[in-house]
């Protein structure tokens, strides 16, 4: 989509040779892109472990990279072997957790919404768990884990009052998209009245849950959250085929043989399910689901949907604002969620500028 | 592009007196509701005063003669008055920015707040706070309309020239400035408490009295906004057409820029960010009268008033001992108009 000139050239030169030709530049073509994605993965993946061990490093006692690593996987003396396994790992584990599950969530619905702006920021359901967390907070006075099932009930009960909204003999995304930005300003609108009302200090308080923080999650959270998202994520492999042409548009889907109704409808569950459950216990960890998809879109430029890609820059992306956050850089010790925004927006904009000028050339 | 082939009959064309007549009818209906709502924001309230007790009181003080005694008169030419004029005002700004922010960027659920007005608006508010120690709305309205400005300068020079990237940009400056927002709201509770009543959206208070010092930006933006209707037209086709057609789109871009800059700044000065009206309105406008952005236009700089000026009569009426903000009425509106307009059974592309 991005890059369809690119695309098309390699394709257009082949048209008028010899069919030879047109498969080798389809080959070269599906190198290039295998061979991008495998740096962008790779360099993920090696800038997730660099900052995962300087995440077990840093902290009230600095802990060498070493003994630091070796205390993660379980040698070591006893106090090292505490902060790391007990306060540090977890902590970076959730951060890469919850990012990924945002990151895969956002490329999820814009894939097959095919709007680069759904996310679930835009499209009310964090808005939802946000309200849903809030009124407990305000208005009902919960506190603890019944804050987060409030938070989980309202993020779902918005995604599935917009389905039923949205459906009509079919689910267009254009409806979806409509009916959530809908949502999404109904329960932003009552969450400020909300806030309005409240006494000060509780009001701010709530406002800090609705930035979101992985601060909190360690221990049986954790494996509740992680088991969860790997049942999620088998699910995605298993539509993930369809999210490509998708993309082209419903009749072109329609004609490459996928169901379009069906396969819409299973991703959007999924992904509903991501945000609902990283939401519930991390709280609406703002734009990563907004801005990794287009970091990771951009990066790799091939006009797909970017799965994998969004995946690892959404955890890349969370747990350096953790460290960020976590580690006074702006001077105060800020929750996840205040920060992603930060670390993501200017690098995208940045992206957008120069793709930008690279396309007028 | 949704819009299902079953939806276009085959006499369209012959129709065509009847969809001009009905045109006509559904805004000369509009303003007559206009009239009508206008009148309720003057009359009802915590003291309900009977229409002919306004009259009088409209009347009198549009000939120059000094107010009477009587409360009710004070009260409608002193509070009710300044209001509804507010109410009229950022309703058609909103309502006006709100078309053309989806014309432009051909995005449905593109609004002035996507493209980062409301997000740079309150970073200023709540910077003039903290830094500058400003206490009252009326101090900040000018912080909030340079930010609202600052920040729609920043998503067009970076997202200009292309549609898509333009509503992308906007809600990526709006992740940029939200945690900025958020940190100093944290940081300090003057500005938070500050904030949290200015972020509701109300047409109460003294902000009237800033309409006498931003009024001519809202004239301004509505006569531009007047004047690129015809050129959305062609924009709608895609870029390619309008420029065969004789476009010079770019420079329809910034001109709709600096008529959204205006219009959606001054309202969110004036009233706060009420969002949803400039979303809402434009598709309820399309509803109504079909695809062509004069008459959406047209419709939609009637509709906008409509529709806050009930919001802020209803929010006043509703609860018996206090008020309810106009932004939450109206998103309680507007949210329900917007998903049965997306539920119509075509949801024309923008």
């Amino acid at each position: 989509m991005t890059n369809s000139p690119a695309n098309a050239s390699p394709l257009t030169a082949g048209h008028d040779a010899i069919p030879g030709d047109l498969h080798l530049a389809v080959a070269h073509l599906r190198t290039t892109r295998r061979r991008r994605l495998g740096l962008v993965l790779g360099g993920c993946g090696a800038a997730l472990a660099a900052l995962g061990t300087l995440g077990l490093m840093l902290g009230d006692s600095t802990i060498a990279p070493g003994t630091a690593l070796l205390a993660a996987f379980g040698a070591g003396d006893g106090g090292d072997l505490f902060v790391v396994q007990q306060l540090r790992l977890p902590r970076v584990l959730a951060a890469i957790l919850v990012g990924a599950m945002f990151g895969l969530a956002g490329a999820l619905f814009q894939s097959t919404l095919r709007n680069p702006l759904a996310s679930p920021d835009i499209l009310g359901i964090a808005a939802g768990a946000s309200l849903g967390a809030v009124s407990g907070l305000l208005a009902f006075g919960l506190a603890g884990i019944a804050v987060a099932v409030s938070a989980f009930g309202g993020g779902l009960a918005v995604a599935l009052a917009i389905w039923f909204l949205a459906w009509r003999r079919g689910l267009h995304s254009i409806r979806f998209v409509l009916v959530g930005v809908g949502f999404a300003y109904l329960c932003q609108a009552f969450m400020t009245w909300l806030l309005a009302r409240a006494d000060e200090r509780e009001a701010a308080s709530a406002l800090l849950w609705t930035v979101g923080s992985v601060a909190d999650i360690r221990g049986e959270d954790l494996g509740i959250l992680a088991a969860g998202a790997a049942v999620l994520v088998l699910g995605v492999m298993a539509v993930a085929r369809t999210q490509g042409p998708l993309a082209l548009g419903d009749d072109n889907a329609r004609a490459l043989g996928v169901r379009v109704d069906a396969a819409r409808v299973t991703t959007l569950l999924l992904a509903v399910g991501l945000v609902a459950l990283a939401t519930s216990f991390a709280g609406p960890v703002a734009f990563v689901a907004l801005v990794a998809p287009a970091i990771a879109r951009r990066v790799l430029s091939d006009g797909g949907p970017a799965l994998l890609a969004s995946t690892a820059v959404g955890a890349l992306l969370t747990l350096t604002a953790d460290l960020i956050g976590n580690h006074h850089v702006f001077g105060v010790t800020a929750p996840v969620g205040i920060v992603t925004g930060l670390v993501g927006a200017p690098y995208l904009l940045w992206l957008l500028a120069t793709n930008e000028r690279k396309e007028r050339r | 592009m949704l819009t299902s082939p079953t939806a276009a009959p085959a006499g369209e064309v012959t129709r065509t007196p009847d969809r001009a007549r009905r045109r006509t009818l559904v805004l000369l209906g509009l303003v007559a509701a206009l009239g009508a709502t206008a009148l309720a924001s003057l009359a009802l309230g915590v003291r309900d005063i009977h229409p002919a007790v306004v009259w009088d009181a409209l009347t009198g003080w549009a000939a120059g003669a000094p107010l009477p005694g009587d409360q009710d008169h004070r009260v409608v030419v002193e509070q009710r008055l300044p209001r509804t004029a507010v109410g009229i005002a950022a309703g058609a700004a909103l309502a006006l920015a709100g078309t053309l922010v989806q014309g432009v960027t051909r995005n449905p659920i593109a609004d002035p707040g996507l493209l980062g007005l409301n997000a740079g608006a309150s970073l200023a508010i709540v910077l003039s706070s903290v830094v500058f120690g400003v206490a009252s709305p009326l101090g900040f309205i000018w912080f909030a309309f340079a930010g609202a400005a600052a920040a729609a300068l920043l998503v067009f020079s970076i997202g200009a020239g292309r549609p898509v990237r333009l509503a992308l940009v906007g809600a990526t400056v709006t992740a940029l400035l939200t945690p900025l927002i958020t940190i100093t709201l944290i940081q300090s509770s003057t500005a938070f408490n500050l904030y949290r009543f200015w972020a509701v959206g109300s047409l109460a208070g003294v902000r009237s009295a800033a309409l006498a010092d931003l009024w001519p930006f809202i004239i301004l933006g509505a006569v531009l906004a007047a004047a690129m209707a015809h050129r959305m037209n062609m924009l709608a086709l895609g870029d390619d057409v309008a420029t065969a057609l004789g476009q010079r789109v770019g420079t329809t871009r910034v001109l709709s820029g600096v008529a959204i800059v205006m219009l959606s700044g001054t309202a969110t000065a004036l009233v706060g960010p009420i969002a949803l009206i400039g979303l809402a309105v434009p598709h309820a406008a399309r509803r109504l009268v079909g695809t062509d952005y004069r008459w959406i236009t047209a419709v939609a700089v009637v509709l906008g008033p409509v529709v806050l000026l009930v919001a802020d009569v209803i929010g006043r009426v509703a609860l018996p001992h206090s008020e309810l903000e106009a932004g939450v009425v109206a998103a309680a509106i507007g949210a329900p108009v917007l998903i049965a307009v997306a539920r119509g059974r075509s949801v024309a592309g923008v």
